[in-house]
């Protein structure tokens, strides 16, 4: 392919990208070093609105919250949907009907779905959780003003969300296993489980790193699930990033919008941190080819 | 095989199709307004060209009436009036937003005393002085009760025009209280001993609900009880605040007493949340806005319709101010709004007319003089009762700006997380440089 | 780990009829453990939305009643109510209205970029996905907020075309992303015959590489239309009334008390109905692109 035609063919989406992602991005940046409202130019702070978030005891919680939602909803997904994957991967007739209800909860939308599950722990829409657990045990759960309960909700609904991701892109992985090894573990006596620790997930990493990068990704930015769940957020330290960046920015007006885009930023940071083995692999790769 | 998978694929296809038919069934497209709602006479000029005039209100059973009458008394001659249905918080959130730039989404909003003198002090709203001479005598303006009118004055002018006051009520469930031989209680201690005994005849759990949210309610209960015990937020001729007064700490250690016989997740309950308590049988009294009343004694939402009675609030600690908040509501026109104002005011105007205001009762409290009384509804001599004992309002720019930053500190009193000496000092403070940007 | 991100798996066709390793031809204890395992799983995963079902059925009095009532007879005056007081329709049809725009611009934007860095080779293909990647992982409020700010100030807000516009910016770097995977599949070699028949560029993706692609594109296209029909932060931000769309709606009346609320839940339910019947037409096309790399938004 030739150089013009090349450009010919990517300028729309660059145009597209660069125009309505940069732009804005770049007056993100700007805010950030500003005191700063909406409609206005602000003035210059330097440095400060950066001080101001990184010495925000509010700050910390979100990110630790975050950061802690995140590893504990990645590994969830990994065994859950590895699990799940290994279950369904025997399934013949009934699979697609399966997958189908599986499906479900990951085409929802996020804010809908967690408004739903919200309801079945909330005492006042008739909380079929809470009155199943208190049936059971006769415990009384406060989803959402204690911290921990509440974690353990939000976190559900975050799995429940994007387990049929991580099921599915499992599952392929699992179909891409050749035959062939398993049926020499087989031989040499393996059992199911040993099977599975020293074959089938060795020879799926990749996809499970897959399932962990994306996991990784989109739950630290979990924002929908929040606004329905964990109406409390700031009082029992569970807000997330996002929220913070929400609550800041935009919800009391625009009057911590600098503060606010210092965090945007910060975040990119840290993302791009956590995205840098993964450029740099594709870049040596790129170069190979 | 592949013919199951298909027949399955019919299958669901068939369901969804039913499903849009069911609902498109039901005369997709047409919009009524609700039953309150009154055809008044709406009388502006034609404008020029078409116009959308964008209504951002709140729904409730006290505010729809007057939304719904403007909407359906006024939507002609090349006027659209458009009403979008959203709850307090989102009402809350919007008015900020559309305010805050050179052009807003919205063209008549919904404001309550509370925030008048905040949106007035920066000219956000328009001042209506004007009109309301101008369309005093054909929508009867001047029999709009002069009180609630001044509760929407900032510095001599008019913001809003009100609709309706609101005043905290208590409704209690008087099959609860006579099985026990109780009587409504007058005092926060009365309240306590009510529900202790509602607690162990064992049949309510949380006998008191009370709109505790802790981004929002929360405050308002912390106005009410200190307003009750006599002390103002702040003092506007030196520009100082109360909050570290002795009657502060003891308005939240008043709060937190009642703590046993709240529900634990009360921080997360707005007043619709208490409604749901009350629906369910979960509480045996409450106390919320006048506004919310109506709703409860409608066999629709609850099969204890007809258990509900209603009294005033009950003082704090003795003396004649009661445990309460007077709140107006109005429609304002805000400044950056594009639609011709005066044709604005005539749309709020028709709808706080005489006939308009009629229609909202027992629903809402109307503005209007002579309008309620004892037997307007079923909760109206316990509402008046309640008008005539509130803490006088404070009707300052810093109010609301120093209500909405100490709202998280009360709220981590009220959970335990700080002390009520922390508190008391760090709402202070808060208060403190909030009022410096006003000297 | 990157042969995944980089290299484009091919998209196998988990929901399709691979024969299993060992099908169930006789009843095995642990066929029925997995079995049971899998009922309640599905269950547990399908009980939101059943709850949410029951609960806007059930009369009003009764609807959210607390300990709840599990015999009804069911009512969909909830529906009825929600569809005759409130312009729920209009977000409906706004959702889906900047759903079909943004789909549609997203495809038309994407393919030629798309099948360009499939086949251009050399640094510039790779930095540009590389740069896909990042906007692909950025916290949406860093290019939503300024967004909000321009437009107002523009006097583009709350249009559906602004909403429209700003998710396929937001989607693009997926798009692009999915359908380099798919054009990838392709080899080279058909686009050298092609040529030296004498298509053009252009001519080689409009009437060779497109219709070959037809389900790769069709994949594509329900992805990005299922990210725009669930996009909540975004309409929050950049919608106001006229271009409202319903996860929006549903969220400004959790506040809301009898019989609006219940009118919500109708909302949800009315909205889950026709995204789970989508769900089990377009399976094997969901399963096809969650598989074939770096997808979910």
């Amino acid at each position: 392919m030739r150089r013009r035609e090349f450009a010919a063919l990517v300028w729309p989406s660059l145009l597209v990208m660069f125009g309505l992602l940069m732009v804005p991005l770049y007056r993100t940046a700007e805010w950030s070093f500003k005191d700063v409202d909406y409609g206005e130019s602000g003035t210059f702070v330097g440095l400060d609105n950066y001080q101001q978030a990184l010495t925000d005891e509010r700050f910390g919680r979100a990110v630790l919250f975050t950061v802690g939602l995140t590893v504990a909803v990645t590994a969830v997904l990994l065994v859950a949907g590895y699990l799940l994957a290994v279950m369904v991967n025997r399934l013949a007739r009934t699979r697609p009907l399966v997958l189908g209800i599986l499906l479900v909860s990951y085409v929802v939308p996020q804010v809908v779905g967690a408004s739903m599950f919200s309801w079945l722990f909330d005492d006042n829409f008739g909380g079929m959780v809470n009155y199943l657990i208190n049936s059971l045990t006769g415990l009384e759960i406060h989803w959402f003003t204690d911290p921990w309960p509440n974690r353990v909700m939000v976190g559900l609904n975050v799995v429940w969300h994007m387990l049929p991701f991580a099921m599915l892109v499992i599952l392929a992985g699992l179909q891409g296993v050749p035959e062939e090894i398993i049926e020499a573990a087989k031989i040499d006596g393996a059992s199911p489980l040993m099977r599975h620790v020293h074959v089938i997930i060795p020879s799926i990493r990749g996809v499970l790193g897959f399932v962990a990068v994306i996991g990784v990704m989109d739950v630290l930015r979990v924002f929908d699930q929040l606004i329905p769940l964990s109406p409390q957020a700031e009082q029992i330290g569970n807000e997330s990033i996002m929220l913070y960046i929400f609550n800041t920015a935009f919800r009391d007006g625009g009057q911590q919008l600098g503060v606010g885009s210092a965090i945007n930023i910060l975040m990119i940071v840290i993302i791009l941190l956590m995205l840098s083995p993964f450029i740099r692999d594709m870049a040596k790769e790129a170069r190979k080819s | 095989m592949r013919s199951s998978q298909q027949r399955r694929r019919m299958v669901t296809a068939l369901c969804a199709a039913a499903a849009v038919v069911v609902v498109a069934g039901c005369g997709a497209g047409s919009r009524t307004g609700a039953e309150t709602a009154a055809k008044v006479a709406c009388d502006f000029a034609k404008p020029a060209q078409a116009v959308d005039v964008d209504v951002l209100a709140y729904n409730s059973s006290a505010i729809d009436p007057f939304t719904n009458t403007m909407i359906k008394s006024c939507s002609k001659n090349d006027v659209t009036v458009k009403h979008e249905p959203i709850d307090f918080g989102g009402q809350v959130q919007k008015t900020t937003a559309t305010l805050a730039g050179e052009t807003g989404t919205y063209d008549v909003v919904e404001t309550y005393g509370f925030v008048i003198p905040k949106y007035a002090d920066k000219s956000k709203l328009r001042p209506l002085d004007d009109y309301f001479t101008k369309f005093s005598a054909e929508y009867g303006l001047d029999k709009i009760n002069k009180g609630m009118r001044e509760a929407m004055t900032y510095k001599g002018k008019l913001y809003a025009i009100p609709m309706q006051a609101q005043m905290l009520v208590m409704v209690y469930r008087k099959d609860v209280f006579d099985g026990l031989g109780l009587q409504p209680p007058k005092t926060f201690e009365d309240m306590r001993q009510a529900a202790k005994k509602i607690q162990d005849a064992g049949t309510i759990k949380y006998p008191i609900a009370l709109p505790l949210k802790a981004s929002a309610d929360i405050v308002t209960a912390f106005d009410a009880t200190l307003g009750s015990l006599g002390k103002n937020l702040t003092n506007p001729d030196d520009h100082t605040a109360n909050l570290d007064s002795p009657e502060s700490q003891k308005a939240l250690e008043q709060l937190i007493s009642l703590k046993p016989y709240l529900a634990p997740q009360v921080t997360t309950f707005d007043q619709p949340a208490v409604q749901q308590q009350l629906y369910n049988g979960g509480a045996a009294m409450a106390i919320m806005f006048s506004g919310r009343m109506n709703d409860l004694v409608q066999q629709s939402n609850s099969k204890f319709y007809d258990k509900f009675a209603f009294a005033a609030p009950p003082v704090v600690d003795g003396g004649d101010v009661r445990y309460n908040a007077l709140s107006v509501d109005g429609w304002s026109i805000p400044q950056n709004t594009q639609v011709d104002p005066e044709l604005l005011f005539e749309l709020i105007a028709a709808s706080v007319s005489e006939d308009a205001s009629k229609a909202a009762i027992p629903a809402a409290y109307p503005a209007r003089d002579g309008m309620v009384t004892a037997t307007s509804s079923p909760y109206a001599a316990a509402a008046i009762e309640s008008v005539n004992a509130a803490p006088p309002a404070e009707p300052y720019p810093w109010t609301s700006e120093i209500s909405n930053q100490i709202t998280p500190v009360i709220a981590s009193v009220f959970i335990g997380n700080v002390s009520v000496a922390d508190g008391t000092k760090q709402m202070q403070e808060i208060a403190k440089k909030v009022l410096a940007d006003y000297r | 780990m990157t042969a995944t991100i980089t290299t484009p798996t091919s998209p196998v066709e988990v929901g399709a009829l691979r024969p299993p390793r060992r099908g169930p031809r006789k009843l095995s204890w642990s066929g029925v453990l997995i079995g049971a395992c899998l009922i309640i799983v599905c269950w547990m995963m399908l009980s939101p939305v059943l709850w949410t079902a029951m609960a806007v059925t059930k009369p009003t009095d009764v609807a959210f009643l607390n300990p709840p009532v599990f015999s009804y007879t069911p009512t969909f005056h909830a529906f009825v109510d929600l569809w005759e007081t409130t312009n729920f329709y209009v977000n409906l049809s706004n959702t889906v209205v900047i759903a079909v725009i943004s789909t549609a611009l997203a495809l038309l934007i994407g393919l030629p970029a798309a099948y360009a860095l499939s086949r251009f080779p050399g640094w510039v293909s790779v930095a540009l996905l590389i740069v896909a990647l990042v906007f692909r992982a950025l916290p949406r409020f860093a290019v939503v907020l300024p967004m909000y700010d321009i437009s107002r100030s523009l006097g583009i807000y709350d249009t559906k075309l602004t909403m429209a516009l700003a998710l396929v910016a937001i989607n693009q770097p997926f798009s692009i992303w999915l359908l380099r995977n798919f054009f990838a599949e392709i080899p080279k070699e058909v686009d050298e015959a092609a040529m030296l028949d004498g298509c053009s560029r252009i001519q080689v993706l409009w009437r060779i590489m497109v219709p070959m692609m037809r389900p790769g594109i069709i994949t594509a296209g329900l992805f990005i239309f299922l990210f725009a029909f669930q996009e909540y932060l975004t309409a929050a931000i950049l919608t106001d009334v006229d271009a409202r769309t319903v996860p929006v709606f549903i969220t400004t009346q959790l506040g809301q008390t009898l019989p609006m609320l219940q009118q919500a839940g109708a909302a949800a339910i009315i909205l889950t109905l026709p995204v789970i019947a989508f769900a089990f037409i377009a399976q094997k096309h969901l399963v096809k692109g969650l598989n074939a790399g770096s997808v979910k938004g």
